[in-house]
C-alpha cells in the first residue's frame, strides 16, 4: 500500500482549499507561475501555449485524501490553468473496490491514480484501460532513475494478450525507513542503530529503560493491515536474495515458503511483544496508522521509533522542524546476511480509465519537471525524474530520502502493490490483521497462499 | 392493576429505577458522541468525554530562542518569559486560567521538577518555571543554542464548533447532506405512489391469483438485498444507466416495494366496507374510490411508510456504494464515514464524532416529530 | 443541473408519469376497449374489472419482478459461473466457499448473530415494553429506547466504537475497567469469538426500540377480563406475566422476531464499519463485500447461502400470510 491519507490538522486556510476540492480550476495557485526561479515555469509555459481544453472537465480518482487530496489538487490546479480544463480529484479509502465497480457500470473517472500496479495488471487484462500514447515508454527511460524498471512496472498485457505500457509513475516513496526525535534519543544517550542485530538491543535498551521502543499501528479503514506487508516485505529482502522477492510476488516462492513464515516472524518479533509497542500488541491492529507515529511527539514521548515510508511526516503534527523534532534512519540489513543494502519503496501508477485527450494531456502534463517541483515543494513527494531541480523539495529530509532512492543497491517495488488484488489488496492485509492478533505465520501464510490457489 | 408492579410499592421503585437504567443505557453512548462533538480534540484525547467540565493537565513544550533572546547582565546572561503566552495556545489560557502545575527539561521526564525549583540545563545554566507560567533561564556563559522547556499545565475546559466547522467544509460532509437528501426524496416518494394502487388491488378488488400475489410479497419480503447487487449492477451498467442518481433510485424503489405493498394493503384492508360498497353502488369506478376515498382515508399508513424508506434510504450504505459513484460528487454521508473520513480520521474522535452528528440530525428530527405515524404504519404492519 | 434539483425534477416527472398512466389506463380501458354502453355494457364492465385489477398492479409486479424475483435467479446462475463469468463450473464455488476457512467463520458467525441478536431484541424490547406500560414518564422513556432506530447503522457503529474504545479516556468499558483498577486497556473487539458479541449487542439497541413498540401495543390490546380472572385467581406479577400476558401476545413477539431476523441478514454496515470483519467478525454480507466485483461467482454463491439461510423463516412466513387471507 502506498499513500493513504489522514489530515490531522487542517488550518483554516486548508480547510477553504480542500472545500474547492471538487473543482482545481478555481482554486488559486499556491506559487506564482515565473517568480520562484528554481521552479521550470518555461516547461509550464510552453505545454500551456500547446495545449487548450477549455470547458472540459477531467475526473480523478485515487486514494489521497484529506491533506493529500489538498496536496494533489494543489499541483492540478496548475493544470487547469494551463489547459482551462476544469480537474475534479475524488479520493477514497475504498478506491481498490470502487474502481473496479465503476470500470463496469462506464462510470470511470479519466484518470485512475492506482496505488497497486496488481490492481491496474487485473484492470488492464480485463480491458478496463487504455494505452498510454507512443512514446511515453522512451521517455521513462531517458528520464527516470532505473527507467526499464519503472516502464516494465507500468506495462500490462490487455485482453487479447498484448503488452503495453499503461502506467506512468509519479509520487514515489520510499518505505525502508524508521522515523525518531533526535531531542529523545539524545536526551536516553542513544545511538543510530546501522545493523539489525543493534536495531534489536536497541529496542531491548529502551525497554529495560522504562520506555516503549516503538510506535505501530495497522488501522486504514477498508485497507486495514498493509502497513505490517511493509514490515514483511523488508524483512523478506533482509533475510533472502532479491530473486527469491521477485518468485514471492509472482508465486512462484509459495507464500507459504519458509521463508515468507520467517519473515512474517521476524515482523512479529516488534509488533507482538506487548513492551515493544505503545498501547501492547493488541492496540497494534486499530491504532490508525496515520495516528500511530504521534506518541513520537508527546512528552514524555510515549514510543522511540517508528517504521514507516517516506510519505509519513505529512501527518506528523504542525510545528516541527526536521532534524530537531523528527529525522530517520535507514531501517537496517543484517550484519550477519551479504545481501546490501537493500531499499523497498512504492509509488502511484497514473493509468487511463476513460479516454479522452484531456487524459492524454495531464499524462504529458505529468512530465514536465515543474509538475514534479510543485509537489516536491510541498510535502512527502520522491521522484525518480533525473530532469527537476532538487533545491525545490521543500526539507532536507525529503532531499535526503530522494538520495537513499537514488542510492540503493537493490530497489525493490512494494510487493503487496505488485501481488494481484485480491491478495496484495485483500487477503495479505487480513493475514497481518490475523498474525498481529495471534494466529501462527503458517496458519496465516497458508490462507494466503489458499487464496491464491483459488484464483486460478 | 394488571402492572408487574402491581401494588407493592417496592416492585413499583424497583420497576422505575430499572426502567431507569435502561435508558441510561440506551441513552448513554449516544450522549457521549454529542458531548465528544463539541470538544476541543487535544482534550478529547486527554480524558474522557464525562471529565469535559474538569479541567485538563496536559503537557507541552515550548522551544525557547535563547542565543536570541539572552541579555547579558551582573547575573550572568538571561533570558525571561512566559510558556503560558506562547502565541499558538495563548487562547487557552486566558485571563490567567491557566497554571503550571510542573515543569522539565528533558522531553523524557517532563515533570521532574515542581513551580519554583530551579533545574539544571543539559548544556549549562539554570532553568526556573513559576507556578504562572513565568520563567528566568540564566547562564553564566551564555547560550549557544535552543533550549527545551517542558511544562504541565492545568487547561481550563474548552467547548468549540471547530469539529462541526470542520466536517462541513474541509471533509466535505456538506456536498455528502445534499446528495443524500437528493437520493432520499426521490426514492421515497415514488415507491408510495405505485405500491399504493398495487396495495388497493390486493386489497380490495377481487381477481384470479390475489392470493398468490400476496403469498409472494410476503416472500420477496424477506429477499436478501446481497442477491441484487451483482446482477442489477450488470444490467443497469447494460441498460446504459450505470451507476448513477437514476440507478439509486429505481434501486431503492424497487427494494422498498414489498414492504410498501405490505403496510399498506394491510392498512387498507381494515378501511370500513360499508363506504367502499355505497360508493361502487352510486357508480363511482375503482380509479375514484382509489383517489377520492382511500388515499385521503390511508394517510397514517402512507405516512408511516414514507418515514421507513426515508429513514431506510437516509441511513443506507450498501445500495449506495453499489449504485452511486464513489467520486466526492455523489457521495452520500454513510459513504462518506465509513469510507472517507473512518480511514482518513481514524483517531480524531471529535471530527468523526461531528460527522456522526451530522448524519444523524435529520432522521432524528423526522423521527421526533413524526413518531406517532411511524408507530402506527408499524403497528398496521405486524399486529393484527 | 444540480443532482438535487434533478431529483426534484425527478419526482415530478415520476409522479406525474404514475398517474397519467393509472389514469390514462384505466381512460383507454372503460373507453375505448370495454366502453360501459351500447348493447355489450353489462359484459364489458364485467370485462373491464378483470382487466383492471393489472392495470393497478402492473408497475408494482414489474418492479417487483425486476429488482427481486430476477436477481434470485440471475444471481444463482451467476455462481456457477467461475470469476470470469465464462466459464461453467456447476457448484464449485459452494466446494470452494465451504473448504475455506474464511467462509466458515463468516458462517459460524451469521449464526449467532441469527439466533442471538432477534431474540435478545426481542427480550430486551418486551422487557421494557411491561415496564414502562404503567409508568408515568413510560412515554418519554419509550421514546428515549425507540430513538436508536432512527439512527443509521454506520452512525450507531460510530457511537460504539466510542464506547468500546482501546483507551482509558474514550472508551466507556475501559472507563469502568480502570475504575476497578484495570491497568492496560483492552479491546473488546479483539477478543476471540466473544467479539462477535460487542457487534451484535450494536444491532440490538438499535432493534429493541422497535420490539417494544410493538409488543407494547399487543399488551395493550390483551383483554382486561383475561388478566383480572387471572388476578382473582391469586397469581402473583411474575406468573400474571409468563402465564397469561406473554401467550396471548406469542403471535405478534413471532412476528417481532421474524422481522428482525430478516433485517440482521442484511445488515452488513455494522460489522463493515466497526472491525471490516477482521478479528474473525465477518459475517456474510461483509465477507460477500470482499469478493463483490472482483469474483463474482464467488460473490453470488455468498449471496445465495445468505438466501438459503433465509428460506425456512420465508416460507413460514409465506404460509402465516395464506392462513390469514382464508
Amino acid at each position: 500500500m502506498t499513500t493513504r491519507t489522514a489530515s490531522r490538522r487542517l488550518a483554516a486556510g486548508a480547510a477553504t482549499l480542500a472545500l474547492l476540492a471538487g473543482s482545481a480550476a478555481a482554486q488559486d495557485l499556491f506559487l506564482t507561475p515565473g517568480e520562484d526561479d528554481r521552479f521550470d515555469w518555461d516547461g509550464l509555459a510552453a505545454f500551456a501555449e500547446a495545449n487548450d481544453f477549455t470547458g472540459e472537465t477531467l475526473e480523478i480518482s485515487g486514494v489521497w485524501t484529506g491533506a493529500d487530496a489538498q496536496m494533489v489538487n494543489r499541483v492540478m490546479a496548475y493544470f487547469a490553468d494551463a489547459t482551462g480544463a476544469e480537474v475534479s480529484y475524488s479520493g477514497s479509502d475504498g478506491f481498490e473496490q470502487d474502481i473496479v465497480i465503476s470500470a463496469q457500470a462506464g462510470s470511470a473517472p479519466n484518470i485512475a491514480v492506482f496505488p497497486q500496479p496488481g490492481l491496474a495488471a487485473d484492470m488492464a487484462a480485463r480491458g478496463f484501460l487504455t494505452p498510454l500514447a507512443e512514446g511515453t515508454d522512451d521517455w521513462i527511460r531517458e528520464n527516470y532513475v532505473a527507467g526499464e524498471d519503472w516502464v516494465e512496472l507500468g506495462t500490462f498485457v490487455d485482453a487479447d494478450g498484448d503488452e503495453a505500457l499503461y502506467g506512468l509513475f509519479y509520487k514515489v516513496d520510499v518505505k525502508s525507513l524508521v522515523w525518531y526525535s533526535p531531542d529523545a534519543f539524545e536526551d536516553m544517550g542513544y545511538e543510530i542503530p546501522t545493523t539489525m542485530e543493534a536495531l534489536k538491543e536497541l529496542t531491548e535498551q529502551i525497554v529495560a529503560d522504562g520506555g516503549t521502543p516503538w510506535c505501530i499501528g495497522l488501522g486504514s479503514g477498508a485497507a486495514t493491515g498493509w502497513p505490517a506487508t511493509d514490515w514483511v516485505e523488508d524483512f523478506v529482502l533482509r533475510i533472502a536474495e532479491p530473486q527469491v522477492y521477485d518468485g514471492w510476488v509472482d508465486n512462484s516462492v509459495p507464500f507459504d515458503d519458509p521463508v515468507i513464515v520467517e519473515a512474517i516472524e521476524l515482523y512479529g518479533h516488534f509488533a507482538r511483544n506487548d513492551d515493544f509497542v505503545r498501547g501492547g500488541s493488541q492496540a497494534v491492529p486499530t491504532t490508525d496508522w496515520r495516528d500511530s507515529p504521534s506518541g513520537l511527539f508527546t512528552f514524555p514521548p510515549e514510543c522511540f521509533m517508528h517504521k514507516q515510508a517516506s510519505f509519513i511526516p505529512t501527518f506528523f503534527p504542525d510545528g516541527l522542524d526536521y532534524g530537531f523534532d523528527y529525522d530517520f534512519f535507514y531501517f537496517p540489513a543484517f550484519e550477519g546476511q551479504d545481501l546490501g543494502e537493500p531499499v523497498m519503496g512504492a509509488g502511484t501508477m497514473w493509468a487511463i480509465t476513460d479516454d479522452a485527450p484531456v487524459a492524454h494531456a495531464l499524462i504529458e502534463f505529468l512530465q514536465l519537471p515543474i509538475a514534479h517541483e510543485l509537489w516536491m515543494a510541498q510535502s512527502g513527494f520522491l521522484t525518480p525524474h533525473t530532469g527537476v531541480n532538487l533545491d525545490t523539495f521543500s526539507s532536507e529530509a525529503q532531499r535526503g530520502i530522494n538520495e537513499i532512492l537514488l542510492d540503493a543497491t537493490v530497489f525493490r517495488f512494494d510487493a503487496s502493490d505488485l501481488m494481484p488484488g485480491e491478495i496484495g489488496a485483500d487477503a495479505f492485509w487480513s493475514g497481518m490483521v490475523d498474525y498481529t492478533t495471534g494466529t501462527p505465520a503458517e496458519e496465516v501464510a497458508a490462507e494466503i497462499q489458499s487464496r491464491w490457489d483459488a484464483m486460478r | 392493576m394488571d402492572n408487574i408492579a402491581g401494588r407493592k410499592s417496592g416492585l413499583s421503585w424497583a420497576v422505575n429505577l430499572s426502567v431507569l437504567a435502561l435508558v441510561v443505557l440506551w441513552l448513554i453512548p449516544t450522549l457521549g458522541l454529542l458531548v465528544s462533538s463539541v470538544r476541543d480534540r487535544d482534550q478529547i484525547a486527554a480524558t474522557g468525554w464525562w471529565m469535559t467540565p474538569v479541567p485538563v493537565e496536559m503537557t507541552f513544550r515550548v522551544r525557547v530562542a535563547a542565543p536570541d533572546e539572552q541579555q547579558e547582565t551582573d547575573a550572568g546572561f538571561v533570558v525571561e518569559g512566559n510558556v503560558l503566552e506562547e502565541p499558538s495556545r495563548a487562547h487557552w489560557f486566558e485571563g490567567g486560567r491557566g497554571a503550571v502545575t510542573a515543569f522539565g527539561t528533558r522531553s523524557v521526564d517532563p515533570t521532574e521538577f515542581a513551580p519554583g525549583d530551579s533545574a539544571e540545563l543539559r548544556g549549562g545554566g539554570t532553568l526556573t518555571v513559576a507556578a504562572d507560567g513565568s520563567f528566568r533561564m540564566v547562564s553564566d556563559e551564555g547560550f549557544g543554542r535552543p533550549v527545551n522547556v517542558l511544562f504541565q499545565a492545568r487547561v481550563p475546559p474548552r467547548i468549540t464548533t471547530e469539529n462541526y466547522d470542520t466536517v462541513l467544509t474541509a471533509d466535505g460532509m456538506d456536498r455528502a447532506f445534499m446528495n443524500t437528501l437528493t437520493v432520499a426524496i426521490p426514492a421515497t416518494v415514488i415507491p408510495i405512489l405505485i405500491a399504493a394502487f398495487a396495495a388497493y388491488a390486493l386489497a380490495w378488488m377481487d381477481f384470479v391469483g390475489r392470493g398468490v400475489l400476496i403469498a409472494a410479497v410476503v416472500g420477496l419480503l424477506v429477499v436478501p438485498l446481497q442477491l441484487a447487487l451483482v446482477p442489477l449492477l450488470n444490467l443497469h451498467n447494460q441498460i446504459g444507466i450505470g451507476q448513477s442518481f437514476m440507478g439509486i433510485w429505481l434501486a431503492h424503489t424497487g427494494f422498498g416495494m414489498p414492504l410498501a405493498i405490505y403496510i399498506l394493503r394491510n392498512y387498507m384492508v381494515g378501511l370500513p366496507r360499508d363506504i367502499i360498497e355505497s360508493a361502487r353502488v352510486d357508480g363511482a369506478t375503482d380509479f375514484q374510490i382509489f383517489t377520492r376515498i382511500i388515499l385521503p382515508l390511508s394517510f397514517p399508513a402512507l405516512a408511516a411508510f414514507a418515514i421507513f424508506q426515508f429513514l431506510w434510504v437516509w441511513n443506507d450504505l450498501l445500495v449506495a456504494k453499489v449504485f452511486l459513484p464513489s467520486g466526492s460528487a455523489s457521495q452520500v454521508m454513510t459513504v462518506l464515514i465509513a469510507d472517507d473520513l473512518i480511514g482518513s480520521r481514524g483517531g480524531d474522535w471529535g471530527i468523526l464524532a461531528a460527522a456522526a452528528f451530522v448524519s444523524i440530525a435529520v432522521p432524528l428530527l423526522v423521527f421526533f416529530t413524526l413518531q406517532r405515524y411511524l408507530v402506527r404504519g408499524l403497528l398496521a404492519g405486524s399486529v393484527k | 443541473m444540480t443532482p438535487l434539483l434533478q431529483g426534484m425534477v425527478t419526482i415530478l416527472v415520476g409522479v406525474t408519469a404514475c398517474v397519467a398512466y393509472f389514469w390514462l389506463s384505466n381512460w383507454v380501458l372503460d373507453r375505448v376497449i370495454f366502453p360501459a354502453r351500447g348493447p355489450n355494457a353489462g359484459r364489458n364492465i364485467n370485462r373491464a374489472n378483470l382487466v383492471r385489477p393489472w392495470l393497478f398492479l402492473f408497475p408494482a409486479i414489474f418492479v417487483l419482478g425486476l429488482y427481486l424475483a430476477y436477481p434470485v435467479v440471475g444471481s444463482f446462475v451467476r455462481s456457477l459461473f467461475d470469476r470470469s463469468g465464462t466459464e461453467f463450473i456447476g457448484l464449485g464455488n459452494y466446494i470452494d466457499l465451504f473448504n475455506s476457512s474464511g467462509f466458515r467463520v463468516a458462517l459460524r458467525n451469521n449464526i449467532l448473530w441469527l439466533l442471538v441478536v432477534p431474540a435478545a431484541a426481542t427480550a430486551f424490547g418486551l422487557l421494557a415494553a411491561q415496564l414502562t406500560d404503567r409508568l408515568s414518564w413510560g412515554n418519554i422513556a419509550k421514546s428515549m429506547i425507540f430513538m436508536p432506530m432512527a439512527i443509521s447503522f454506520v452512525g450507531a457503529s460510530l457511537i460504539w466504537r466510542f464506547v468500546y474504545a482501546n483507551n482509558f479516556d474514550i472508551g466507556l468499558i475501559n472507563a469502568v475497567r480502570g475504575v476497578f483498577g484495570a491497568e492496560r486497556a483492552i479491546d473488546v473487539l479483539q477478543i476471540p469469538f466473544w467479539n462477535n458479541f460487542f457487534i451484535m449487542f450494536i444491532m440490538i439497541w438499535i432493534q429493541t426500540g422497535f420490539a417494544m413498540v410493538i409488543l407494547s401495543a399487543a399488551l395493550r390490546n390483551i383483554p382486561e377480563e383475561t388478566i383480572e380472572a387471572a388476578i382473582m385467581d391469586g397469581a402473583g406479577p411474575f406468573r400474571l406475566f409468563f402465564s397469561v400476558k406473554v401467550p396471548q401476545i406469542m403471535g405478534t413477539i413471532v412476528v417481532v422476531w421474524t422481522t428482525i431476523t430478516f433485517l440482521v441478514l442484511k445488515v452488513f454496515d455494522i460489522v463493515y464499519t466497526v472491525t471490516g470483519g477482521n478479528f474473525g467478525t465477518h459475517i456474510l454480507p461483509s465477507y460477500m463485500m470482499n469478493f463483490m466485483f472482483r469474483d463474482d461467482g464467488r460473490a453470488t454463491a455468498v449471496a445465495f447461502v445468505i438466501m438459503l439461510l433465509v428460506l425456512p423463516v420465508m416460507v413460514w412466513n409465506i404460509r402465516q400470510a395464506r392462513r390469514e387471507l382464508r
